[in-house]
């Protein structure tokens, strides 16, 4: 069975066609030819039967006559036909009167057969070796008298022969036959087996993704040409690869309303479908051929959405890429099935490698826990989780939005978990400086009622006090004790000034002046008291001498604070602090830096140093609203004020100013507009803002 | 069939019951070709020849009926009465088959033929040879004589006398016969038609069978005229319908047929046959059917002169 599978269709349809006309043969030539055996055998009993009662009948005159010429003459020109092996004639006490033997007569013939007077012939087979004979014994008779017996003898070997010649005609026939139906068999098969090929090839195109091949035949007249309809409107007209009836909603009179399972019936008594149609395998191609291009339709289809759902992918990646936020999506079996390149970046790795693993495969194993467990709850409670979470990381804390919520499919069922952890570290400093920033605010509006209410007072008592001395010998211990209450009382004044600097509760003066003339005048006022202290005071000013829209004293007060805090950064061991303005005309700003060599700012202080009462220096030595008067200031004049520490390799400290123990020193920088139009007078002071608070 | 009766389980087993149901099949046609050949067989040996002996010939005392019917008919008409005369008479009786006429008289002549029956005609050339009457047949009729017949197709139109026969074509039985040929003869001769006045005339082929051959030979059409012993129509009534034959005429009665003994014959064997043929009684069934299909009513004596009327046609034609 498994070798007739293999063989060709052509060789399977001659060896069954092949098949069939040998065992028909068989079946035939030996039914057949035993039939026609017997049926031969029998008209040959019939034939000599006959024959011997003719000659029975012929033998009448001859014997009564004793014309033995006569008998001679009639036994000879019988056996002159092919198969009479011998004719005999006997009289009726058995001695033979003639016969066709040739030198004498062989005996046992006389008794081989015999009829009784009543029968009309007797029928014998005899063998003579291999020969078989049949004979036949007729009576001669006249009325009831019996005259003799004809004997006639018939070769059945001839009969045989005979019958050998017909089934070897017949076997030629059907060899013949065999051949011709081999031949159409062949012929039938190859035009089967080319169009099954033809089907084959195309197969294998379309598998190639080739689906433009044809299969069926050319349709030829085109049911739009043959019934002359003109209607370009139909879905038929003009298709000149599919038949009409593979074509739903047609509009043709004839096609009715129809479907396309029930189109094949009904299109049987259309006129273009019985001109066109053809035999099953040309259905077969021409099915094959819609279905390529219902095929290709698809695909086309297919390939548009895939392409429409790449873009939406591409687009919907690019979205969730762009955001810093960390996006990512688990199963239910808490695997991930996708994330952002934020999340990738955040565990360390790849996109590509994220599918399929697990929070214990990402993360250390607490926060593995700690988001499984959250997940799992979210799975089986289905409620969205919104939470902030605050996250150490190698040592620094980071705050983290997370909402996390379940994803449902189509049936309602959750399938998945969507996380979104946003970082809002940012957000979070802000919110703390915003809170401390109205604390200052509240702080400043107090010290600021405070310093306005004392001063009245401060303002009495150094008056009364100098009045007292006035009235007191000079030198005397009054004197001297009320000159001590005077200077305390200007140091209490002092303060006051300063407070109501900072809340910006005291008038200013603004006018037009030299930038560079406000800073020389304030270095040379503490050049004299800083030389003392071994600290060397160079200058860099811009010698384009630039005037701004400002106050004079505030500003003086502003470089002395500067230079003052240099100094005191020194700890007394000496140094240099490099002044250097510079204009740069086409911001419209003119800078001031000031430098020194003293220890520095941690970078963890260099925020807090503009805050109103912050300090490093010992208590009594400083008040801490230095820099927040000056920061006040600067703020009031539009410009803005900032320090770094350590001082910046570009700074380009000049050589001359190191001195041999030279700390990593501090840079504060003052940027103040050329142009006062902007420069409110109403500006408050505020708590300094981010972005003028140093840097980081 | 294995695959009808047996549960076959399986597409496997079910296959090969098919396969071996259609080998059975196949194998029993096969095997009806073997058959056929079971009849009975006698062996001989053709090729063991011997010369045949010639059987040894009986003595008989032959007797011989003119042949003017075919040897069969002859023979059926007189194997009866031969039967007969060989129980009557004891002697040794058979009957032989001269071909022609001419035969027939050369024989007895030759002294092959020892009782001779013939007509009246050939008697008179057996009469020259020898030959004596001594017996004479009746004719059914119950007379002693018979009559020849001159006959015609039914619908021949040109024939209505004897008178019409005249340069027509005429078949007659034998140059020797008496019914057939010389009593019609006779009768043309009074109506004064001679043999020249025919436009032919042709007598029947022999051997045997002569008389039903010119019946057969004008029912064909392919003669005029015909002339036969009459009595002879009665005779190829199976052959022809009777209805398609016309009698013309017919010929007077001539002294009828006539047993004639050879000469040299024992006249002892002549008397015992005589009487014995005379002792048949027409009215004894059995003899009466005897002489019934001899075609003759009794047996009576005869002599040479009862055919002086014949001898004297004879004469009158001019025949020999």
């Amino acid at each position: 069975m498994r070798f007739l599978s293999t063989l060709k269709f052509r060789t399977k349809l001659n060896l069954g066609i092949c098949c069939i006309l040998v065992v028909m043969a068989v079946l035939l030539l030996t039914l057949v030819g035993n039939m026609s055996a017997k049926l031969l055998i029998e008209e040959n009993k019939k034939r000599g039967s006959a024959l011997a009662q003719s000659l029975a009948a012929r033998a009448v005159e001859p014997i009564l006559a004793q014309d033995f010429l006569r008998l001679k003459n009639m036994v000879d020109e019988q056996v002159a036909m092919g198969d009479v092996v011998y004719v005999f004639v006997q009289n009726n006490r058995g001695h033979v009167l003639a016969h066709t033997f040739q030198k004498g007569f062989p005996l046992d013939l006389v008794k081989a057969n015999g009829v009784a007077d009543g029968d009309t012939v007797h029928i014998q087979l005899l063998a003579n070796g291999a020969e078989r004979i049949y004979d036949f014994a007729s009576p001669v008779r006249v009325g009831v008298d019996r005259l003799g017996t004809v004997r006639v003898g018939l070769s059945k070997t001839r009969i045989n022969a005979s019958v050998h010649r017909q089934l070897t005609t017949m076997a030629g026939l059907f060899a013949g036959a065999l051949f011709l139906t081999t031949i159409m068999g062949t012929l039938f098969a190859r035009q089967v087996t080319r169009r099954l090929a033809t089907l084959r090839e195309h197969a294998e195109a379309m598998l190639m993704g080739n689906l433009d091949t044809q299969s069926g035949p050319d349709v030829g007249t085109h049911c739009w040409e043959r019934m002359k309809c003109g209607l370009k409107s139909c879905p038929a007209y003009g298709d000149t690869r599919r038949r009409c009836w593979y074509i739903a909603g047609t509009l043709c009179p004839d096609c009715g309303d129809t479907k396309i399972g029930d189109r094949q019936s009904s299109c049987q008594l259309c006129r273009v479908y019985r001109e066109s149609a053809g035999d099953e395998l040309q259905d077969l191609a021409e099915t094959f051929d819609v279905m390529a291009i219902s095929l290709k339709t698809h695909i086309e289809e297919l390939r548009s959405a895939e392409r429409s759902l790449r873009d939406q992918e591409r687009l919907m990646r690019t979205i969730l890429d762009a955001t810093p936020d960390r996006v990512s999506l688990v199963d239910t079996t808490m695997r991930y099935q996708g994330a952002n390149l934020s999340f990738a970046a955040s565990v360390g790795m790849e996109l590509s490698e994220l599918k399929g693993k697990t929070d214990f495969d990402l993360f250390e194993e607490t926060v593995a826990e700690e988001r499984h467990m959250a997940a799992r709850d979210i799975l089986q409670s289905g409620r969205r989780l919104d939470t902030q979470l605050r996250v150490v990381e190698e040592s620094v804390e980071r705050w983290y939005h997370v909402v996390c919520i379940p994803v449902y499919e189509e049936d309602g069922r959750i399938g998945g978990l969507l996380r979104t952890d946003r970082d809002i570290t940012d957000l979070k400093g802000y919110e703390k400086q915003l809170i401390q920033a109205q604390k200052m605010e509240s702080l400043g509006m107090l010290a600021g009622g405070v310093a306005h209410e004392i001063n009245t007072p401060l303002g009495i008592i150094l008056g009364y006090s100098q009045l007292l001395q006035e009235d007191v010998k000079e030198g005397s211990q009054i004197h001297q004790d009320l000159g001590i209450i005077e200077k305390q009382a200007k140091v209490c004044k002092k303060i006051v000034a300063d407070l109501l600097g900072f809340s910006r509760q005291t008038d200013s003066a603004k006018r037009e002046m030299c930038f560079n003339n406000s800073v020389m005048e304030a270095v040379s006022l503490v050049r004299h008291t800083f030389k003392l202290d071994r600290v060397e005071i160079v200058t860099e000013l811009d010698d384009r001498f630039p005037v701004i829209y400002g106050d004079p004293e505030k500003l003086k007060q502003v470089w002395i604070n500067l230079l003052n805090n240099s100094r005191d950064a020194m700890l007394r061991r000496g140094g240099a602090i490099v002044i250097r303005t510079r204009l740069d005309s086409p911001s419209g700003i003119v800078s001031l830096w000031v430098a020194d060599t003293g220890e520095g700012i941690p970078a963890d202080k260099l925020g807090k140093i503009f805050d109103p009462f912050y300090s490093t220096k010992p208590v009594g030595r400083g008040t801490g609203l230095g820099l927040s008067v000056s920061f006040g200031i600067i703020e009031d004049h539009g410009g803005q004020i900032m320090a770094t520490s350590p001082v910046p390799a570009s700074f380009n400290f000049p050589l001359s100013a190191e001195g041999e123990e030279r700390g990593p020193g501090t840079l504060f920088e003052v940027d103040l507009p050329l142009d006062h139009a902007d420069t409110g007078e109403n500006t408050k002071a505020n708590k300094p803002e981010t972005g003028v608070t140093g840097n980081e | 069939m294995v695959a009808a009766t047996g549960k076959v389980g399986n597409g496997w087993m079910g296959r090969i019951a098919r396969w071996a149901g259609m080998v059975l099949l196949l194998a029993a046609a096969l095997s009806c070709a073997g058959c056929g050949d079971d009849e009975p067989v006698v062996k001989v040996d053709l090729n063991k020849r011997e010369r045949l002996m010639a059987p040894k010939p009986l003595e008989a005392i032959t007797y011989a009926y003119l042949p003017q019917y075919s040897h069969t008919i002859s023979f059926q008409r007189h194997r009866a009465l031969l039967k007969y005369l060989r129980t009557a008479t004891g002697l040794p009786l058979r009957q032989i088959f001269p071909d022609t006429f001419d035969e027939h008289i050369k024989m007895v002549q030759r002294g092959e033929i020892d009782i001779s029956y013939s007509n009246p005609f050939v008697y008179l050339q057996l009469a020259k040879v020898g030959a004596t009457a001594f017996a004479r047949s009746v004719e059914p009729s119950g007379k002693p004589d018979f009559r020849g017949q001159v006959i015609c197709r039914s619908d021949n139109p040109t024939i209505k006398s004897i008178a019409d026969c005249k340069g027509k074509r005429w078949i007659a039985v034998d140059p020797g016969s008496a019914g057939g040929y010389l009593f019609p003869l006779g009768l043309f001769y009074d109506h004064g038609i001679h043999l020249h006045d025919f436009a032919e005339v042709d007598f029947a082929p022999g051997p045997g069978g002569k008389q039903e051959k010119v019946v057969l030979a004008v029912h064909a059409g392919a003669y005029d005229i015909g002339t036969i012993r009459k009595g002879t129509l009665d005779v190829v009534a199976q052959k022809i319908h009777r209805d398609d034959i016309r009698i013309l005429a017919e010929t007077r009665p001539y002294p009828g047929w006539v047993y004639s003994a050879r000469q040299g014959l024992d006249p002892e064997v002549i008397r015992a046959v005589a009487s014995a043929m005379f002792a048949l009684d027409p009215d004894n069934p059995d003899q009466a059917a005897i002489l019934g299909a001899a075609g003759m009513r009794r047996i009576i004596p005869a002599r040479d002169e009862d055919y002086e009327p014949v001898r004297e046609l004879v004469e009158k034609l001019g025949i020999q």
